[in-house]
């Protein structure tokens, strides 16, 4: 295993700051809490979405899908405000926190999250599960280390729902190394969740890849866009996080390193 | 190492005599008599209460039973925790026996992980073995380990098999000659006095002018409120596994395992088994807390 200092503590406050810059500019929500002791802290983002089995009107889509669906994040409007177009079943909100803490031990970023109902009742690692995508599902099931677990915070000391984060460094040691070569400036937060968030319901706006990116004369990433096969399945679910790979952030490398790499064809994006 | 072999065998095979009740809100069809059992300090609670389980069920309908869960005055206990921590975090200055409230219902799902299968046991104590292999060696030995031997150290705790578990556990515990010591020591302080649950964090044994770190250091750096023994890191952990060092909020905020050497020294495990040795049958055991537990105390 590579020597991996250069992702310390230190920067990873610094990436979750940037991140959180433009968080604000786009009001997506996220923010940093201190420990009580002030040592260390962690990046956190609360929320809310649908879960049903039906469609929600939103931006025109309305396929069904088993996968949870965002809301408009400001829940400012009362619950009965939300347009439902077709309701089999009864919706129900859920409330998701995300957080994002420092392991010394493995020197990368994890991924905490827990779900529940408004009632305070908490989701299940099954009702978890159902609301992961099946193409993640099938790599997260190979590994036992690579799966979701329930596991205490280091901080707060409560159950939540992890990411185990020893494969981290392997997928991402190829995205920095590749925008070392090509020379772009990789916020490593926003590259880490980008990839691990959408497995569990947790999306970046494209607006961060752009933000990231500090060279953005350079066409040499947006021109290999390429069409997808479409009988490919998991293509549809990966379109949105192909944009992020063929922007100057990512490097189409890294989806060969991804820890859903054994589902794709690789030769796709080269 | 050898020489520590006397402390490896008392660290693992410590007890802990505990006295199981049944919450007195439970359904029962008849009453619930207590059950009393010896705790292994370095095991897991949920690994090693089947029996109270059953004992406890015997006496309950099967509609009234659901996920099993222990508390210790109002404190759900957490089951991922080392028994032997939990005990010196909660209940080292108080009598024996341990006085441990079992429950079937109403789990505390904001405070306890939940432990459907002995599976979620496994993953979590091998998920502990491999961070501190990360910490020690960068995963190296614990990656170049067949399945069989991580295997054989799941068993090893499970089925109480000291032998077992270090043929394996050893291969963990070294490092190369040329290097003085692990490259980062892996260590959690446990306190009731704090928020957050424990204090991890990277420390070299051995700093930049090549002194060996002592276990003082590592309190002064990480956690200045407590006091510690001048005793060298690398002694410390060639035979301490990571989790054993519990700072209860009592008394003098040393590790427990460590309290007898403040009036006995360094060379206690010699002592120690000598006194064992000499020890006569039939001794009466007091019931003094922090005592270390010999094989007279198994007839309890």
């Amino acid at each position: 295993m590579e020597e991996n200092e250069f992702f310390g503590e230190k920067t990873f406050q610094h990436y979750c700051a940037e991140f959180i810059k433009h968080s604000q500019k786009i009001g997506d929500g996220w923010e940093w809490r201190a420990s009580k002791d002030c040592s260390d802290g962690y990046m956190c983002k609360t929320h809310f979405q649908v879960k049903n089995g039906t469609a929600v009107s939103h931006q025109g889509t309305s396929a069904h899908v088993q996968t949870f669906l965002p809301v408009e994040e400001a829940l400012d409007p009362p619950l009965d405000d939300l347009e439902v177009t077709e309701t089999t079943t009864a919706a129900e909100v859920i409330k998701y926190e995300y957080h994002v803490l420092y392991s010394c031990s493995y020197q990368v970023p994890v991924l905490y999250f827990r779900a529940s109902f408004l009632d305070g009742r908490p989701l299940a690692l099954k009702d978890i599960w159902e609301g992961v995508h099946e193409c993640y599902k099938m790599r997260l099931l190979q590994g036992p280390w690579d799966t979701i677990t329930q596991q205490e915070h280091p901080i707060l000391g409560q159950p939540f729902f992890v990411l185990h984060p020893c494969k981290t460094s392997e997928f991402m040691t190829p995205v920095l190394k590749n925008s070392q070569k090509i020379n772009r400036n990789v916020n490593y937060i926003t590259s880490w969740l980008s990839m691990v968030g959408p497995a569990v319901g947790l999306n970046l706006p494209l607006s961060y890849a752009t933000a990231a990116s500090q060279d953005e004369g350079n066409v040499g990433g947006q021109g290999k866009k390429r069409s997808l096969c479409s009988t490919f399945p998991v293509a549809k679910i990966l379109e949105p996080l192909l944009h992020l790979a063929m922007s100057p952030l990512l490097a189409p490398a890294f989806i060969k390193s991804a820890f859903i790499s054994d589902r794709l064809d690789t030769d796709l994006f080269v | 190492m050898t020489d520590d072999k006397d402390v490896l065998r008392d660290v693992w095979f410590g007890r802990i005599p505990t006295c199981f009740t049944l919450y007195q809100d439970e359904i029962t069809e008849r009453e619930a008599e207590p059950y009393y059992l010896l705790l292994p300090r370095v095991s897991y609670l949920t690994l090693v209460t089947d029996k109270v389980k059953k004992h406890f069920q015997k006496v309950m309908r099967q509609e009234d039973i659901s996920e099993i869960w222990f508390e210790y005055e109002g404190t759900p206990l957490k089951w991922h925790y080392p028994i032997g921590l939990l005990f010196d975090l909660l209940a080292s200055s108080s009598a024996l026996p341990w006085n441990i409230t079992v429950h079937f219902k109403s789990f505390p799902e904001k405070d306890l992980l939940h432990c459907p299968s002995k599976d979620v046991i496994e993953a979590h104590f091998m998920s502990c073995v491999k961070e501190a292999d990360a910490l020690k060696h960068k995963s190296q030995v614990i990656n170049e380990m067949q399945k069989k031997d991580h295997k054989q150290l799941w068993m090893g705790l499970q089925n109480d098999r000291f032998d077992q578990f270090w043929a394996i556990n050893r291969k963990l515990m070294e490092y190369p000659a040329e290097e003085n010591g692990f490259r980062y020591i892996p260590f959690r302080i446990y306190q009731t006095t704090t928020e957050r649950p424990f204090i991890q964090k990277l420390f070299r044994p051995v700093s930049t002018d090549g002194q060996l770190h002592t276990l003082g250091d590592l309190l002064k750096e990480v956690c200045p409120s407590a006091v510690a023994p001048e005793v060298p890191m690398p002694e410390v952990c060639s035979w301490l596994p990571t989790w054993l060092l519990a700072s209860s909020a009592e008394g003098s905020h040393l590790p427990s395992l460590w309290r007898d050497w403040e009036e006995d020294g360094p060379r206690l495990s010699q002592q120690g088994a000598e006194n064992r040795r000499n020890q006569s049958p039939g001794t009466e055991t007091r019931a003094v807390p922090k005592r270390r537990f010999t094989e007279e105390d198994r007839r309890f």
